[in-house]
């Protein structure tokens, strides 16, 4: 085969139609916060976030090879640095806010610096550790309700508001920004030169470092990124919640929660955080009276997907009938129209997403 | 010819019938209690008479409820909190925001009552909560004594009444008066051991010498530093809140290590029977407060029956021995429907709310009036001091030994320090 014929491509004839789909959703969703009721506009602004939980949860372990059990640190911070800001600072909600994201990424620089010493299972290990010290300092905060938790003032929760809007409305568009950007944020990225580098770390990190990767500035990147994602949502979470403990912020569920929504919609995809959300929303939904039952079922749900589905529902889905929605593999184009078989372009110039 | 505040008041409330109008029908239209409850996970024990409760309740108010005239059915939707904090904040706003609940009620610890009355108050829904001592619920939230909230309201004991019920039933044994206290880094905790509004300046008053061991994690299973400090003390009454679980392996290291206090009076862990069986023959002798036993001299409103009633209904219907939820668990609803009875607009939530004020009604953990005292939302009950005593036949029963702190409650017998002669 001559590689002059040959063409690399992201995106194909489904994903400009997806492209042009998803903006009419957007717009859709958009205009919910005029119509919708204040019960689906929590309800729609806990999806979002989660959402946002999730595709970052995937961005670490689908991309980055960075499997985190500690992602509540970073999201206990957010709604930590929120309160902090509304009740010792008396700052107003927007720059209590911006302080959470900050907080949370200025905090993933120095942990990085340690955990990324370990990799794989200990990697994993060490950000639980990471998430249980932040729990336990939290805990010996006097000014913050120390173990018992604190709840915000009601009187700075009700000033949030934006040109008359509603504050459930008002959350439910923080949320939806949140996790619009995430997705676009990762989009972009995996497209990029640095995407590239990601997959590579994460197929192979010898190899990836002997081709000249720069490991450890790519993943502190995105360690950093998604500190800052996840500091965000935990405030907006927190802010509708009005309480805060250290056992409930730094809950290590939050961390079970990103997993099981990732690897039921298939890990390694954009796309597949989207599916896993939408399943455990109405898994939560149509289930949640039923109490421990409840659990179990999610945990046998979870195992299930495991083994008969490996890459989640989105990625079997995806694999079968060869779509993308978000295109961030890199295909290989023979002649001008015909795509390759994914098996094909593995053993030629593909790298895998 | 009508005189200009005759005008005034037709038109007004011309205006206000225009207003009732224009939201949902009102006429014979369902309403609804929102109920969240940890039925699921750490703390499913005190969710245990649910099910008896709630068909009681059901049951009497079967035929609706007639509200301001009008005849209403009446729905309860409950929730699980799974024990958890964050899942009662969503919970309690999807009662709010979608169920469109009219009044809210909770209760089982802080950890189930704050965040649902945080969710109440900024959504402006009535509540009503038990179940969780009166301090962690109003200063714990960031109450103001002389502000308060004006949506949720809570009737139990607390923190100061705690520390009397512990005094008194400590003066009437002999010993050293040194009291060591087990205080975790929970709600709970740090509210007994909080050395202005907890435990610490009664005791100085009353003549006790504390040794505080600090507040620990409630996961720790080594008390071995604890135990030392108190036996270095020579601590001879011990006290502390703790779950069931913290306490037993307490107790076992105190065991090993030969720390032997006279008196033992801890919170929580001794509430359920199944808790101090759990523990062996060294539960007997240890005592608690007691918020509610069939000794309770008090009715409710709803079904007529004494806390005695209640108590010999419930075991004999479900085979189970009786425990304080039943009776807060009956008196939250007793409220709520006495409540609703008296509601003159059923569709405006502040007259929800001033019902609720205006409270003054007698249900089985005695009479419950919202009257400004301690604080505006807090409304508190009697509490005794108790000693579970073991059978013949290795089964615990709880004893009423002290009550000065609310005399209208039986004693049964005197409190005994505990025996270590067999150990």
């Amino acid at each position: 085969m001559s590689t002059a014929m040959t063409k690399v491509v992201q995106s194909s004839r489904t994903s400009r139609i997806a492209g042009l789909v998803a903006i009419v959703l957007i717009l859709a969703l958009l205009s919910a916060a005029g119509w919708a009721d204040r019960g689906t506009l929590s309800l729609l602004m806990e999806f979002f976030c989660y959402l946002a939980l999730a595709e970052m949860w995937n961005l670490l372990a689908g991309f980055a090879g960075i499997v985190s059990l500690g992602q509540q640190a970073f999201l206990g911070l957010g709604g930590y640095a929120l309160f902090f800001a509304a009740l010792r600072l008396g700052w107003n909600p927007l720059e209590a806010f911006l302080l959470a994201g900050v907080a949370g990424a200025i905090i993933a620089v120095p942990s990085a610096l340690v955990v990324f010493r370990l990799h794989g299972a200990y990697l994993a290990i060490g950000t639980w550790v990471l998430a249980e010290v932040l729990r336990l300092i939290f805990s010996e905060v006097p000014s913050l309700g120390a173990g018992s938790g604190i709840s915000l003032p009601v009187k700075f929760a009700k000033s949030v508001h934006l040109g008359g809007m509603h504050r459930d409305a008002v959350l439910y568009l923080a949320a939806l920004a949140l996790a619009l950007i995430t997705i676009l944020a990762s989009y972009l990225l995996l497209r990029s030169q640095r995407g590239l580098a990601l997959t590579a770390i994460r197929d192979n990190e010898l190899g990836a470092r002997s081709s000249g990767v720069r490991i450890f500035s790519v993943k502190l990147m995105v360690f950093a990124a998604t500190g800052l994602g996840t500091g965000f949502t935990g405030a907006l979470l927190y802010l509708a919640k009005l309480r805060i403990s250290p056992l409930a912020a730094f809950d290590v569920n939050w961390t079970s929660y990103m997993i099981f929504m990732v690897v039921i919609g298939g890990v390694g995809t954009l796309e597949g955080p989207i599916v896993g959300t939408l399943v455990y929303f109405i898994l939560r939904q149509y289930l949640a009276d039923l109490g421990s039952w409840y659990l179990i079922i999610l945990g046998v749900v979870a195992v299930t997907v495991m083994l008969r589905l490996p890459m989640g529902i989105w990625g079997t889905v995806a694999r079968k009938y060869d779509i993308s929605l978000f295109p961030t593999r890199r295909r290989v184009l023979f002649d001008q129209d015909k795509p390759t078989t994914p098996g094909v372009a593995a053993s030629s110039a593909e790298t895998t997403a | 010819m009508p005189t200009r505040r005759e005008f005034v008041k037709a038109s007004t409330a011309a205006a206000l019938w225009a207003v009732g109008c224009r939201k949902k029908t009102s006429a014979n239209r369902v309403v609804k209690i929102g109920y969240v409850g940890p039925f699921s996970g750490s703390l499913a024990a005190f969710t245990e008479p649910d099910a008896f409760v709630l068909g009681r309740i059901r049951r009497a108010i079967a035929g609706g409820l007639v509200i301001n005239g009008q005849l209403h059915p009446v729905e309860i939707i409950g929730k699980d909190s799974r024990s958890d904090p964050n899942r009662a904040a969503e919970v309690a706003s999807e009662l709010i925001q979608r169920s469109n609940v009219d009044i809210l009620v909770t209760a089982h610890t802080p950890e189930t009552v704050s965040p649902v009355s945080d969710q109440a108050e900024i959504n402006e829904v009535p509540c009503v909560t038990t179940d969780a001592p009166w301090q962690p619920y109003f200063f714990g939230r960031g109450g103001k004594a002389d502000e308060g909230f004006d949506w949720t309201y809570h009737f139990f004991w607390g923190a100061d009444q705690l520390v009397d019920v512990y005094t008194n039933m400590w003066d009437t044994v002999e010993t050293n008066r040194v009291v060591g206290a087990l205080w975790g880094n929970d709600n709970d905790g740090n509210a007994f051991g909080d050395p202005v509004t907890g435990f610490p300046p009664v005791f100085a008053a009353r003549g006790f010498k504390l040794v505080d061991s600090g507040r620990f994690q409630l996961d720790i299973n080594d008390f071995s530093s604890q135990i030392g400090a108190f036996k270095r003390a020579n601590v001879e009454i011990l006290t502390g809140v703790l779950p069931p679980p913290g306490f037993a392996t307490f107790w076992s290291q105190a065991a090993q290590q030969g720390f032997r206090p006279k008196v033992v009076t801890i919170a929580k862990a001794l509430l359920f029977p199944a808790a101090v069986e759990s523990i062996g023959p060294r539960g007997d002798k240890l005592t608690t407060e007691v918020w509610w036993s069939p000794h309770h001299p008090f009715r409710s409103t709803l079904t007529g029956q004494n806390a005695a009633e209640l108590c010999a209904d419930y075991m004999r219907e479900t085979a189970k021995p009786w425990t304080p939820p039943l009776g807060f668990k009956h008196a939250l609803f007793d409220v709520a429907i006495d409540v609703l009875k008296r509601v003159k607009d059923i569709d405006s939530p502040e007259s929800i709310i001033e019902a609720v004020r205006a409270t003054n009604t007698s249900t089985v953990v005695g009479q419950v009036a919202w009257r400004g005292k301690p604080v505006r939302n807090v409304c508190t009950t009697p509490l005794v001091g108790g000693q579970w005593v073991r059978g013949e036949d290795g089964r615990y029963s709880l004893k009423i030994v002290n009550n000065k702190h609310a005399e209208e409650i039986p004693v049964e017998t005197g409190l005994q320090p505990i025996d270590y002669s067999g150990a």
